[in-house]
């Protein structure tokens, strides 16, 4: 007996073991599909000077319906529409992110750039070797860098801005059908995030004034258990709409709106794939920053050591699909969208 | 037959005698086609999906820098860099290859590598992040000698636990996996007691303080040349050679893992083996994570803790390099530059998709594991078949051998 089950005990750790070995590379079979475009693209007649442009994304991989792919999508739109040569490379660790940048450096490439605030370090690094090359980053500020270096551009978003104009959706939804508690899960209490929320709150309110708000954090960006927990949480005492603002965590807030019948609210990239309940997105346009930024290089015009501040004015956030459900008030959105962008509104960044 | 000597000095006529037969007779020539058949199979895999074999190879064998070897080929500079990053990655498994080798020697399975390896990263980056007036050469010793120990220490819990209430070293070694990984992450997760002090949104570890950093000798510094700690990796190659062939320590492993039976038999005490050799195996696991962050890592992310394999390729290591120094430390380059060959930063997408050349890595990883384990596995189910064929039989015979 014993040794039938010592048997069996080194089965399954040897099965274990190789499971956790083959278990870590299922997280970019995407990428295929994200560079099918270009060939059908490639008759477009390029229109301007041939440059080179790298994308170095963080480790949430491409297929994260999020920030790595709207980048990619930027690129890509870049590669059909201006002729550009682009190139991505992925990062699977943080360690990865100084090699990544340096061979696009090293390569000459004319313009690198670094998806995510997680980046920020590697970036000033590579960037401050490499002075010829122009780099962006994404969500990061380039006077927050340590050496400050001058062929660095930040791209930056107005989550707040975002965030408001889903919050007044959401309010006129839960007005017009009764309900009186709508809810967010972020994963940090970190600027971005709390752009978004603090918009959120204020948008509802100011649409339906009644309305409580319910908010947390899941401390965590990746796993969406936490998300989904605390969506069900809020759902249980009475939130109609979840808005998830915590990236992939975040999709299994939206998941429990979902499996309870309730609405969700996409962040960063149009989450509308997703189903019917997503009413809509409150979207960073990472796809139009990556663009223009390429546009920039390609020009001459490409101004490092600044940031670009990208917001509903330049068109740079907004609202993704707004589903069936929410259609009626699209006019209102726009009214409001209008309002933003003439500065006539004030929306706290602050998460009280 | 006049004397009694152990069973293990019979070649042959002993399970004991026929897994070091296996493991003398089978030495070069099975790993080789081990990983030759692995290969083949990858490039079929390759031939799949449309592209040419023989073009992703030498795609795969132009990124891992090899080629700076022979120079009168190619260009330097890339190939230099890359070679860079292959020797960085082949520090750590040749380390984490010892950590699975030296268990498996003595009879044990340590599939608890990756755990190991976290606890010696997590000490580490602790111990070269904090001390800033320590002098750098003091500093960094001690960072990897702690780092060593706490990975000693946490396999010596597995080793205790097999050695006093016999419960199984594959079991606690993974379970104690998880338990390293989830210390990790609560210790540098947000507001965690180890989080850094400067940016409280990012759950990472402070940055290992310049001093206590392990010199670069190749390449820039700050663009993770390579720096010594190869050399330490070498170093405890000799001493991994010495400690299991020359040593008393070395012997009583061995003999345990030939037969634990017969080397209580012959005086040795069992359980405190289990407990030394998996002790040893912690350092060796430690000790990479240590050189790891003090080498480039410089910090510890808590994504960085729950995404590392590189405990997990160790079983690979030591099973492809047949559990010795050199074959380890062999297949510890061939797998360092496996992983860096096939990085998608390398890779020109018109060769080969570099999301897909990842995963052709993972299938060789397992093509190799699969095929080394299967025939490891065949001695081993051979051997209790034996053990227990021996005990059905009648205790007269042994008696009878025994006094003969």
């Amino acid at each position: 007996m014993l040794l039938i089950s010592s048997k069996r005990v080194i089965a399954l750790g040897l099965a274990l073991s190789a499971v956790a070995i083959t278990g870590c590379g299922d997280d970019e079979e995407t990428t295929s599909s994200a560079s099918a475009p270009t060939e059908s693209a490639a008759a477009a007649p390029p229109e301007g000077k041939k440059i080179t442009v790298g994308l170095v994304t963080d480790i949430g991989g491409l297929n994260d319906r999020s920030f790595n792919s709207l980048a990619n999508k930027g690129l890509e739109d870049a590669k059909s529409e201006l002729g550009v040569e682009g190139r991505v490379i992925t990062s699977k660790s943080n360690s990865d992110y100084v090699p990544n940048l340096t061979q696009l450096a090293r390569q000459k490439t004319d313009l690198i750039v670094g998806v995510g605030f997680l980046m920020a370090e590697a970036i000033n690094t590579v960037a401050t070797k490499f002075p010829e090359q122009n780099f962006a980053i994404i969500d990061f500020p380039q006077a927050g860098l340590k050496d400050t270096p001058e062929n660095v551009k930040g791209l930056l978003f107005k989550e707040n801005e975002a965030g408001y104009l889903a919050g007044t959706l959401a309010g006129l939804y839960a007005e017009k059908n009764g309900i009186d508690t709508i809810s967010s899960v972020g994963g940090q209490k970190i600027p971005p995030v709390d752009g978004y929320i603090a918009g959120f709150q204020a948008g509802a309110k100011e649409a339906s004034p009644g309305i409580k708000t319910l908010n947390a954090y899941s401390q965590d960006f990746v796993d969406q258990a936490k998300c989904k927990e605390l969506a069900l949480d809020q759902i249980d005492r009475g939130s109609g709409i979840v808005f998830q603002v915590a990236g992939q965590c975040g999709l299994g807030a939206l998941d429990a709106a979902k499996e309870k019948d309730k609405l969700g609210i996409g962040v960063d990239a149009d989450q509308s794939f997703l189903g019917d309940y997503i009413l809509t997105s409150a979207e960073k346009k990472i796809d139009i920053a990556v663009k223009n930024t390429i546009m920039s290089v390609q020009d001459d015009s490409f101004m490092g050591g600044t940031d670009e501040i990208f917001d509903a004015k330049s068109d740079g956030v907004g609202l993704g699909e707004i589903s069936a459900a929410g259609q009626e008030f699209a006019a209102q959105i726009d009214e409001v969208k209008t309002k933003i962008a003439a500065g006539e509104i004030d929306i706290p960044t602050e998460v009280k | 037959m006049s004397t009694p000597a152990p069973p293990a000095e019979a070649p042959g006529s002993t399970t004991a005698g026929r897994l070091s037969g296996f493991l003398r007779s089978g030495g070069v020539i099975t790993p080789v086609l081990t990983a030759l058949l692995a290969f083949l199979i990858g490039g079929l895999v390759v031939a799949l999906t449309g592209k040419n074999p023989l073009t992703t190879y030498q795609a795969f064998y132009e990124g891992t820098g090899l080629s700076w070897l022979l120079p009168w080929t190619g260009e330097r500079e890339f190939a230099a860099a890359n070679l860079q990053s292959t020797l960085i990655l082949t520090t750590p498994l040749i380390l984490v290859g010892f950590a699975v080798a030296y268990a498996f020697r003595a009879g044990l399975f340590n599939i608890g590598g990756q755990g190991q390896y976290s606890v010696g990263a997590i000490v580490a980056v602790y111990v070269g992040s904090s001390l800033p007036d320590l002098p750098g050469v003091l500093h960094i010793l001690l960072a990897l000698l702690l780092g060593a120990l706490a990975g000693g220490l946490w396999a010596g819990i597995a080793g205790l636990l097999r050695a006093t209430v016999g419960a199984n070293e594959v079991i606690s070694t993974i379970m104690l996996n998880y338990i390293a990984l989830w210390i990790g992450v609560y210790l540098f997760g947000l507001m965690g007691p180890l989080q850094n002090d400067t940016d409280p949104s990012l759950p990472i570890s402070n940055d290992i303080v310049m001093d206590a950093r392990l010199p670069v000798f190749w390449g820039d510094a700050e663009l993770q040349g390579l720096h010594v700690g190869l050399f330490v990796a070498l170093a405890v190659g000799i001493v991994f050679w010495v400690l299991l062939n020359r040593s008393v320590k070395g012997y009583e492993a061995r003999a345990v893992g030939f037969s634990p039976d017969a080397a209580a038999y012959g005086g040795i005490n069992v359980g405190r083996t289990y407990v030394t050799v998996m002790v040893t195996c912690g350092l060796f696991a430690g000790l990479a994570g240590a050189i790891d962050v003090l080498g480039w890592q410089f910090r510890v992310a808590t994504n960085d803790i729950q995404g590392s394999q590189i405990g997990f390729l160790g079983i690979a290591v030591a099973l492809l390099g047949r559990n010795t120094a050199v074959g380890t430390m062999l297949s510890a380059l061939l797998f360092g530059a496996l992983l860096q060959g096939t990085n998608v930063r390398n890779l020109d997408p018109a060769v080969f998709d570099p999301a897909l050349a990842g995963n052709l890595t993972t299938i060789i990883q397992g093509l190799v594991v699969l095929f080394v384990s299967a025939d490891v596995l065949v001695v081993y189910l051979y051997r209790l078949r034996r053990r227990r064929n021996r005990e059905e039989e009648a205790a007269p015979p042994g008696v009878a051998e025994a006094a003969s």
